[in-house]
């Protein structure tokens, strides 16, 4: 079962709250990014099963790392999350290459939990 | 020399030397009353507010207690056509003799002209080209039978004085027209250039002269195109009083438009221009009215920018409060919902844990809360309304980063546009200090109210060398200057630096 879990996301709060409900429930941080670069770095260094990211992030936008992400490693599961209007967003994720979307204060290990599984 | 010759004679030298209508009137007169030794003569003009009137313009009496106290009583009188000797003269347009005024019942003026001694009276048309203008009546000291000859003589005299009056009348009002011409010419704001058609200078009024820098007497003679209109311009210019001289059809006449004008010292400017042309007996002339626009055209610019700083000014507002919101206080929400949800999942078989979640959402919350407050107060500060600006401005001291001190604050309220832009100097100075200046220990605020201004002071202690045009200030200095206010920074590299704004509030 997928539970290592890479964090992307430039508001450190948002990655603190996160780390701390899903950690509870048995997920493993390996990791924080705070940008596309940091990430794809990330990405290659922990190996995590899972990555979050948040789509509005400084210079490459979240859906840009996302396809690179599974461009380089077609076996990771990623999870695309953002504050803004989520309706848009679905379509969008999945074609970029993402298992879905999620909108970020709908967060929970449920919620995630579901996306990541077969 | 007969009489008729002689009278006529008088007349005519009489008017020759008069200096107005009036005055033509009353010498005619005296010559004719002194050539037949009568001893008063009076002349009647219809009034000018009511043809239907007669009024006695000018009136001379032989200096003796009797003709003097008819005249008195003459300039009183006004007379309708067919009343008195004066109004059946000018209804019948005939001459009329009385033998005898003071006999003669029908007369208005029969009892007074029996005290006055006066006895013969004849009254005759005055003629002009216009027709019969006017009456004059001459009256004897003696009863006398009409005379034809004499008669013939005075309606001779008549035609000839009604055309002298009437010529007068006409030189003086021409001449009061020019000089009143020649008044708006000189006071006038705008310039007034005229130009024959050959294009040389008529007329330069002073507006012109201080405009374009030529005195008139050196413009005049010159030709225009030479002196006021650009080099680039002169050859179209000409070619456009040629072709329109030719017979074509009218280009710029009686319109308004803008162009280029070029003073003596070279220099073009803008100006608005209206060309008419004058009719005159011969060549035609053309006059041009021309104002200088330079410093419409710099204002219109300034305005457009203004406003163009004022859309912008807003737009980025709402741009940083989107940005405020999205990094600040949705942030917190989001953290709030997460870690509800993640209580709410495990309040079951976790209670503590689901406690410890409540605890972080609750922290969350309140963070959450305390940013939206802070953006509120930046975008309208409650306190600033309900208080005014001592309380507002103690609580800018109060949050700033860098210490802060208020040292001296208006009693009492002032006008709210006021209260505003003295509250947003003081942040925006607060502001720059807390993220420009480095080294920054102290700023002091003083608000000081004096002469019906608003004085908003506040110095820091840092390295200075601030930058007015900075988006912050540059904005601000916007709104003040709506105001009619102004704002002044200082900021001396290794000075610090003090932001000087005042306000008109009328006190």
């Amino acid at each position: 079962m997928a539970r290592r879990v890479l964090i992307v996301d430039d508001h450190a709060r948002f990655r603190r709250i996160a780390r701390r409900a899903l950690e509870r429930d048995g997920w493993t941080i390996v990791g924080e990014a705070s940008d596309g670069e940091e990430a794809l770095h990330a990405v290659r260094a922990l190996e995590p099963d899972v990555v979050v990211i948040d789509v509005g992030l400084p210079g490459m936008s979240g859906l840009q790392v996302a396809r690179r992400v599974r461009d380089e490693m077609p076996e990771l599961l990623v999870v695309v999350m953002s504050t803004r209007d989520s309706a848009d967003y679905h379509e969008l994720a999945v074609a970029s290459g993402a298992r879905g979307f999620l909108p970020k204060a709908e967060l929970s290990s449920a919620a995630l939990a579901a996306l990541v599984s077969d | 020399m007969p009489v008729r010759m002689r009278m006529e004679q008088a007349v005519a030298r009489a008017v020759a030397g008069a200096t107005d209508a009036g005055d033509a009137y009353t010498r005619a007169l005296q010559a004719i009353a002194e050539a037949l030794e009568w001893p008063l003569a009076a002349a009647w003009e219809p009034n000018a507010h009511d043809p239907d009137e007669l009024g006695c313009v000018a009136i001379w009496a032989a200096d003796e207690e009797g003709p003097r106290a008819f005249a008195d009583l003459t300039r009183t009188l006004s007379l309708r056509p067919g009343e008195g000797l004066p109004g059946r003269v000018w209804r019948s347009g005939r001459p009329v003799w009385i033998t005898d005024a003071a006999l003669d019942a029908h007369l208005p003026r029969q009892r007074a002209a029996a005290t006055s001694g006066l006895h013969a009276a004849v009254a005759f048309p005055v003629r002009s080209e216009r027709g019969l203008v006017g009456v004059i009546e001459i009256f004897g000291a003696q009863q006398r039978e009409p005379d034809a000859a004499l008669v013939a003589a005075l309606e001779v005299a008549g035609a000839h004085l009604g055309q002298l009056v009437e010529r007068r009348r006409a030189e003086g009002s021409r001449h009061a027209s020019e000089q009143r011409y020649r008044a708006t010419l000189q006071a006038a704001l705008d310039c007034v250039v005229t130009m024959d058609h050959r294009g040389r200078v008529v007329e330069f009024n002073p507006a012109a002269e201080r405009t374009f820098g030529y005195r008139s007497e050196d413009a005049i003679g010159r030709e225009m195109a030479e002196l006021i209109v650009p080099p680039d311009l002169r050859e179209s210019h000409r070619r456009g009083l040629a072709r329109y001289l030719a017979g074509g059809a009218p280009r710029v006449l009686d319109q308004r438009f803008e162009i280029e004008a070029v003073r003596a010292d070279g220099t073009r400017f803008p100006v608005e221009l209206a060309i008419t042309r004058i009719d005159v007996p011969g060549p035609p002339l053309f006059t041009g009215y021309l104002r200088d626009i330079t410093e419409r055209r710099r204002a219109e610019t300034e305005l457009r920018e203004s406003r163009a700083r004022v859309v912008e000014a807003g737009d980025a507002a709402r741009r940083r409060i989107e940005r405020d919101l999205h990094d600040g206080a949705q942030q917190q929400l989001v953290s709030v919902a997460i870690s509800l949800r993640a209580a709410r999942d495990r309040i079951a078989d976790d209670p503590i844990g689901a406690s410890a979640l409540l605890d972080d959402a609750i922290e969350d919350l309140a963070e959450g809360l305390a940013e939206l407050r802070e953006l509120a107060r930046g975008i309208h500060p409650v306190v600033l309304m309900e208080g005014g600006l001592e309380p507002a401005v103690r609580g800018l001291v109060r949050r700033s980063s860098v210490p802060a001190r208020l040292l001296s604050a208006p009693a009492g309220r002032l006008p709210h546009a006021v209260e505003s832009a003295a509250y947003f100097v003081v942040a925006e100075a607060l502001t720059n200090v807390t993220r420009h200046a480095a080294g920054a220990t102290l700023v002091e605020i003083a608000l000081t109210r004096a002469n019906g201004r608003l004085v908003v002071e506040v110095r820091d202690d840092a390295g200075g060398g601030a930058d007015p045009e900075g988006g912050g200030l540059r904005g601000l200095a916007d709104r003040i200057a709506a105001l009619d206010g102004t704002l002044d920074v200082h900021s001396p590299v290794g000075g610090g630096t003090t932001i000087h704004a005042e306000l008109p509030c009328a006190s």
